[in-house]
């Protein structure tokens, strides 16, 4: 037992003495509105609609190859009648996260390149869901990009110690995420799993992110935590942004057995990512 | 270990990208719901190479299929031997945490080298 164990914990890092943000009101009230039995899509459309930034993003990616629609959606309304309430959700919760996280030392992580990995996965594990016929595609994006939220809580409130498994996973050639559940006795996904429970987002992407590295576990979503768990590796191969890992995570071949698949499915699959990843990224991040 | 016979038969199975008209089917060619497309002993032409894509078929297994290199890297492309073997070295680092003989990390790896190859062209 290393003397960190027990001594953080997830409690602490999460009530930490840098608070970590907390997501807007906002989504508490489009969750509301979403759950009331007598709200309609125009009720749902002007909550959406008060935030202009959000509304913009929302209304490119309904355009960008990512959805592939013939005509054009020109309004929230339309997206939400045509992609969906709970897609449209998701694809707020997504964009929303992306601009919360703050004060990252710059040696540990830039911003720009954790957003690029995490992108890169969100598509990746849409792309998979599609080519498995799943349905609610976007809460594969959104988990993917919530997937490695976990480090930002662990870059925020324990620098020092994260700089010192940094270090250790480079020098002695380990995945990063060992490393933390040696040291720490849980990893980040574990933290990010934690978080977005306390953000009260569905449990449908909170579980893949807690499980992304140990897929066989998951109870409830053991098919998406698989995803989720693919998706990470084939982002970290194709080499988008950094996430804090070094090389590619370690396959689970369970995992892979579980999601029966063909590797045939990633010449096609890469070419997608390829193809939609730099417009994707542009408008998420985009000024 | 895998029983050679079975290496055989998942040698036969040839995908997409590598199939071209002319080759015979070994099985029936089916789409992702399992809707037959085309019967086994069927010659391929381009237009049922074009439909098997329409209809998300990624591979077809393929009567001598083994004798077909589907290892090859980078198809007609000239690759300089120097950049290829730069490019097999970073991502055999990338992967070393990983069991290479796995199929779907040795595909993976097999793509990432070609992807590496073609962008730094």
């Amino acid at each position: 037992m290393s003397p960190e164990a027990g001594v953080v914990s997830i409690e602490t890092l999460l009530e930490g003495v840098s608070a970590v943000p907390s997501l807007p009101l906002f989504h508490a009230r489009l969750d509301e509105a979403i759950n009331h039995p007598r709200s309609s899509i125009a009720d749902i459309a002007k909550i959406i609609s008060e935030d202009q930034g959000l509304t913009a993003r929302i209304l490119k990616l309904a355009n960008s190859p990512l959805f592939g629609y013939y005509s054009r959606i020109d309004t929230i309304t339309q997206a939400v009648t045509i992609i969906g309430v709970q897609q449209v959700r998701d694809l707020a919760l997504a964009i929303s996260v992306m601009g919360l996280f703050e004060g990252i030392p710059e040696d540990l992580m830039t911003m720009e390149l954790f957003w690029k990995h995490s992108i890169a996965c969100g598509l990746t594990a849409r792309i998979l869901a599609t080519s498995q016929r799943e349905s609610n595609l976007e809460r594969f994006f959104v988990a993917g990009i919530l997937h490695d939220i976990g480090r930002l809580v662990m870059f925020i409130n324990i620098p020092d110690l994260c700089r010192e498994m940094l270090e250790m996973s480079r020098n002695e050639g380990r995945l990063l995420h060992e490393v933390e559940r040696e040291r720490l006795g849980f990893d980040h996904g574990d933290v990010g799993g934690v978080l977005l429970q306390r953000w009260k987002i569905p449990t449908r992407v909170a579980e893949p992110v807690e499980y992304h590295h140990r897929s066989m576990q998951a109870g409830q979503y053991p098919r998406e935590a698989c995803i989720l768990h693919l998706a990470d590796i084939i982002s970290h191969a194709l080499e988008f942004g950094a996430s804090g890992e070094a090389c590619v995570p370690t396959l689970d071949s369970r995992a892979w057995d579980r999601l029966a698949l063909s590797p045939n499915l990633f010449p096609s699959l890469v070419r997608e990512i390829d193809n939609q990843f730099a417009e994707t990224a542009s408008i998420l991040q985009g000024a | 270990m895998i029983p050679s016979e079975t290496v055989e038969r998942l040698m036969a199975i040839v995908p997409i990208d590598n199939l071209s008209a002319g080759m015979l089917l070994k099985s029936d060619v089916c789409d992702r719901s399992g809707r037959m497309l085309l019967p086994a002993g069927g010659e391929l032409t381009d237009r049922h190479l074009k439909i098997f894509r329409t209809w998300g078929v990624l591979e077809a297994d393929i009567a001598d299929g083994d004798n077909i290199e589907t290892a090859q890297i980078l198809a007609g492309v000239d690759v300089d031997p120097v950049r290829l073997a730069a490019a097999e070295e970073a991502v055999k680092r990338l992967f070393r945490l990983n069991d290479r003989e796995h199929p779907a990390i040795k595909e993976l790896m097999r793509l990432c080298i070609a992807r590496k190859v073609s962008h730094e062209s």
